[in-house]
């Protein structure tokens, strides 16, 4: 018998040495190649999670995010916080042990320290015995501006959106949306009670989640008729916002039994039928601006909507912003619709500022941009900013006369938003009201753009309220309030 | 003889042994020293990575862990003071790993679940059961002075062992069934037993007691075929009832793994008992038909070898083989060194405290830490065969023999399966797996070993005097 024993020895030993061999291969050799297979979380949770997450803060030293160390027996060592939750939500979406989104997920590398740009300051964090930290990222957004463009939308507590650009370098001075959700129930490391939370979040018919100023898209209304003006313009070079234009009363569309009115079936002008296209501008008037469709036809209304940024899909600030539509519609009765931003014409609120934007900026539309620069924890620069032109929109003469019919919007008495700028003092602002037909009056979308101040403009806003009513109502008494704010913080009044 | 032409020198009946009959208890004694210091330094190691400082339970547990591991060396001490000094040591080193590893993984949450693997509750349990399992062997050492007095209940153990395999596929479903195999006995909603982790045991005994009495009939009888040994086909029977009961285990247990290291265990003592290689190469050719068998009739075994084979399609990462490549993941992620105890990530692969519990050791104490393991199984399997070899008695040499081999399977195929080198399946890791029953089961096995070296490491019992002197009697 022992000889079998001893064979049977041997047997053991040859099982005893493949384990061991296999053992090798795998924790020896097969490292690297088990580290970047699908699934393996523990190497994802092992880079998100091994230095301190940097902190995003607003582009005048807010913190909206940071992070510090977890209670308890967390098995995660840092807690993601934000200090203002559903008001900077949009900006810097949510950080959760399965995902991110906004600038948490866009400059999610940079934050948690494993950019390859950082590669060399670890290095010197190494030698120098300093606990490495993921990058500061500090975005664009002026608190104070951001503060008035919420508290407006909470106060009026129906959904919509605010964004406020810097014309003249793309960057984005607010950006909120309203309902928001606070990114701090996601941010909790109980697995079981994130899904609880993101369930609720998801299912509330709100939509909390969405965030309207980027991924929201409206009907502009006649915000529109500033594509359509410039189109006119950029057609016609002899036209000024003097010249007359044809302003009906009513418009019977081409090919069809359909008859326009003005809104309330007020006459343009003098009614007269004919009114300088500033004062057809400024009152809005439908009928006008539905036959400048026709004239400049749909082919030029698309380009022109593509020079100020529509029907880009790809664009990201670097937050990814949903396509704002211009389609060239089958007929011209359609194309008359479109020509007023009715019909299949829908914006962001992004883009509703974009309009303002590049009529201010002379006609040259920058980049809109979310992120001011990204500071490593040594605080030295690994991003700064550096403003691109997107598109140029219109011509410096044509943007002179935009802004002349934006301005009597707001200045003159007949101007649509001329009530709302009763008691502004200090700032010249000049604008464009829209209000997007969704059935009942009250059910009516209200957009509004505008840039100031006037002569050297500092900010363009975009506000789209869903079921605000008139624009120049709902949406142009939160512009006031967030260009009354900025100018304030940058010391304009 | 000699002795008679010669007579051989005086010994001194009062003077010191010859070096190699020493009783080795105080080696023991020195190596549970050793086994306790390592498991103290794991057991802070996990506090002060998970809680920054010694948790106020870490002075409890290594008490009791000190006081059951003294309990069973004086056992040793008075009732197998010749047994093999490395054996019980090298079980409790093991055990209080195990007790390390559930105290580490009832400390941390699983992040995407928000509860640990097992509840601190759990963590209890395990040293519970390590006295109980510690208690067992005292029992054994204390109940069976003579393993030879097993060989009287040969049939006893026999039907014991059969009926409590069949235990759970007899009961009804609700109480038995645990992830698709039918293997465990509920009590309550707590307490489980496995019955199978004593039926092996039993097992190999009963197989020892039958070899033992038949192994002449089935070593000689036969023809020559092909220049190898054939059996006669009437001494099939025992192997082809242990086939039968083995695939029965498979069919109405779904238990591959146990079923296959209770066919390696019968084959190999059969191999043991009559050095007849035929009966290996028989084994190995019923084994691999009852495979085939199985993968056919109990969809379980193909899709575990799917498994296996790709375990990385993207529809088996994230379904069938989510457990076994999470547990690769953690391996890999330890490397050569480890995450340290309490540093990486273990909650994440599913039924990380029992079946992958060697995958939670290789991410936390690495490569290093897993060889280290592996060694002691090898030398707890080395001291058990090296017992089988030195016994006299061909039943201890066969119930030595066959439970060194036992565990050696056993760990081959839970390591092997947790590492990808063969097709995984659900059986415990001895001493390191959470639960009782394996916990106590590999414990009882230990003190037949002991029991075994015992018998085997003992010195005959010495004439009072030399034959070839004048008897001296002294008279009171």
């Amino acid at each position: 018998m022992n000889r079998a024993l001893r064979r049977i020895s041997i047997a053991v030993l040859v099982m005893f040495v493949l384990l061991l061999v296999n053992v090798n291969y795998l924790q020896g050799f097969d490292t690297a190649s088990l580290a970047s297979k699908p699934g393996n979380s523990r190497a994802f949770y092992a880079a998100q999670n091994q230095y301190q997450r940097g902190s995003i803060v607003t582009s005048d030293g807010k913190v909206i995010a940071a992070s510090k160390l977890s209670s308890g027996n967390d098995s995660i060592k840092y807690q993601r916080y934000y200090p203002s939750g559903p008001e900077y939500a949009p900006v810097t979406g949510y950080y959760t042990i399965f995902g991110a989104t906004g600038i948490e997920a866009a400059k999610n590398s940079l934050l948690s320290g494993n950019d390859s740009s950082l590669d060399v300051r670890k290095i010197i964090d190494l030698i120098t015995g300093k606990t490495t930290k993921g990058a500061t990222v500090q975005v664009t957004v002026n608190s104070k501006a951001q503060d008035a463009a919420w508290n407006a939308l909470k106060t009026l507590g129906k959904p919509g959106a605010v964004v406020a650009l810097n014309p003249k370098t793309g960057a984005v001075l607010a950006m909120a949306s309203y309902p928001s959700y606070d990114p701090n129930a996601l941010a909790i490391h109980d697995g079981a009670k994130l899904n609880k939370a993101d369930k609720k979040l998801l299912k509330d018919p709100a939509q909390p989640l969405l965030n309207r100023a980027l991924q929201g898209t409206y009907p502009p209304g006649s915000t529109f008729k500033i594509v359509t003006s410039s189109a006119l313009l950029t057609q016609s070079p002899s036209t000024t916002i003097n010249t007359p234009v044809a302003s009906p009363t009513t418009l019977s569309l081409p090919q069809t039994q359909h008859i326009l009115h003005n809104d309330q079936g007020e006459a343009c002008g003098d009614g007269s039928g004919q009114a300088p296209l500033i004062t057809a501008f400024a009152q809005s008037c439908d009928t006008t601006f539905a036959k400048i469709g026709i004239q400049v036809g749909a082919n030029a209304l698309n380009d022109m909507a593509g020079q100020f940024g529509m029907n880009d899909a790809n664009l990201t600030i670097p937050l990814p912003v949903a396509k704002s539509n211009y389609v060239i519609p089958p007929s011209q009765a359609l194309t008359a619709y479109t020509a007023i931003g009715q019909q299949n014409d829908t914006v962001t609120p992004l883009q509703e500022a974009m309009f303002a934007a590049a009529v201010a900026n002379g006609g040259t539309l920058m980049k809109p941009d979310l992120v001011q620069q990204v500071t490593a924890s040594d605080l030295s620069t690994v991003q700064g900013m550096s403003p691109s032109v997107l598109r140029n929109s219109i011509s410096s003469s044509v943007s002179d006369s935009m802004k002349q019919m934006m301005l009597a919007v707001v200045q003159q008495p007949e101007g649509t938003a001329y009530a709302f700028n009763q008691g502004v003092t200090g700032v010249e602002i000049a604008g464009k009201t829209g209000t997007a037909e969704t059935g009942a009056v009250s059910l009516n979308d209200a957009a509004f753009t505008c840039f100031a101040p006037f002569a050297n403009p500092n900010i363009a806003v975009g506000v789209i309220i869903q079921g605000g009513g008139y624009g120049a109502s709902a949406a142009a008494p939160i512009a006031v309030q967030v260009i009354k704010a900025y100018q304030q913080a940058v010391g304009n009044q | 003889m000699s002795s008679i032409t010669a007579p051989s020198p005086a010994v001194d009946p009062t003077g010191p042994l010859p070096p190699a009959s020493r009783s080795r208890r105080r080696t023991e004694l020195i190596m549970l020293v050793f086994a306790f210091a390592l498991v103290a330094f794991a057991l802070a190691n996990v506090g002060f990575t998970l809680k920054g400082g010694l948790p106020a339970g870490a002075a409890l547990y290594l008490a009791v862990y000190l006081a059951i591991v003294l309990l069973a060396h004086l056992a040793v001490r008075r009732f197998a003071p010749w047994a093999d000094p490395l054996l019980l040591p090298l079980a409790a080193l093991l055990n209080g790993l195990g007790i390390v590893m559930m105290d580490r993984l009832s400390a941390q949450a699983n992040p995407a679940r928000g509860v640990p693997a097992i509840s601190a509750s759990q963590a209890n349990l395990q040293i519970a059961f390590s006295a109980i399992g510690i208690g067992c062997f005292v029992a054994v050492l204390v109940l069976i002075r003579e393993p030879r007095v097993l060989q009287r209940y040969t049939y006893t153990l026999g039907a014991v062992g059969i009926l409590l395999f069949a235990l759970p596929a007899l009961l009804p479903a609700s109480i038995s069934e645990v992830n698709g195999a039918r293997i465990q006995i509920r009590f309550g909603s707590f307490t489980t037993i496995q019955p199978e982790e004593f039926a092996k045991l039993a097992l190999a005994a009963a197989f020892a007691g039958y070899l033992v009495a038949k192994r002449d009939v089935l070593a000689l009888a036969g023809r020559r075929v092909l220049g190898l040994d054939l059996p006669r086909a009437r001494d099939l029977g025992p192997i082809l009832l242990a086939w039968v009961a083995s695939l029965l285990l498979l069919i109405f247990e779904s238990d591959i793994g146990t079923s296959a290291v209770f066919m390696g265990l019968f084959v190999a003592m059969l191999y043991i008992a009559t050095s007849r290689t035929s009966w290996l190469l028989i084994g190995f050719l019923m084994f691999v038909v009852g495979a085939v068998i199985a993968s056919k009739l109990v969809g379980h075994v193909g899709e575990r070898f799917d498994i296996w084979l790709h375990p990385f399609t993207p529809a088996n990462v994230q379904g069938n083989s989510y457990q076994l490549v999470q547990g690769l993941y953690g391996m890999g992620s330890g490397g050569l060194l480890g995450k340290g105890l309490g540093g990486g990530q273990p909650y994440i692969t599913p039924l990380v405290q029992s079946d992958l519990v060697f995958s939670a050791f290789g991410e936390e104490i690495g490569l290093a830490g897993v060889m280290a393991i592996l060694l002691i199984y090898g030398l707890i399997v080395q001291r058990g065969l090296r017992t089988a070899i030195s016994v006299k008695d061909p039943f201890s040499k066969l119930l030595a023999g066959g439970l060194s081999f036992m565990l050696a399977l056993q760990v081959f195929v839970i390591v092997g399966g947790v590492t990808r080198l063969i097709p995984l399946t659900g059986i415990t890791t001895p001493f390191l797996s959470q639960g009782g029953s394996s916990l106590v089961g590999s414990w009882i096995l230990i003190a037949l070993l002991v029991r075994v070296s015992d018998t085997a490491r003992r010195p005959p019992p010495r004439p009072i005097q030399e034959e070839g002197l004048t008897q001296v009697v002294t008279l009171n």
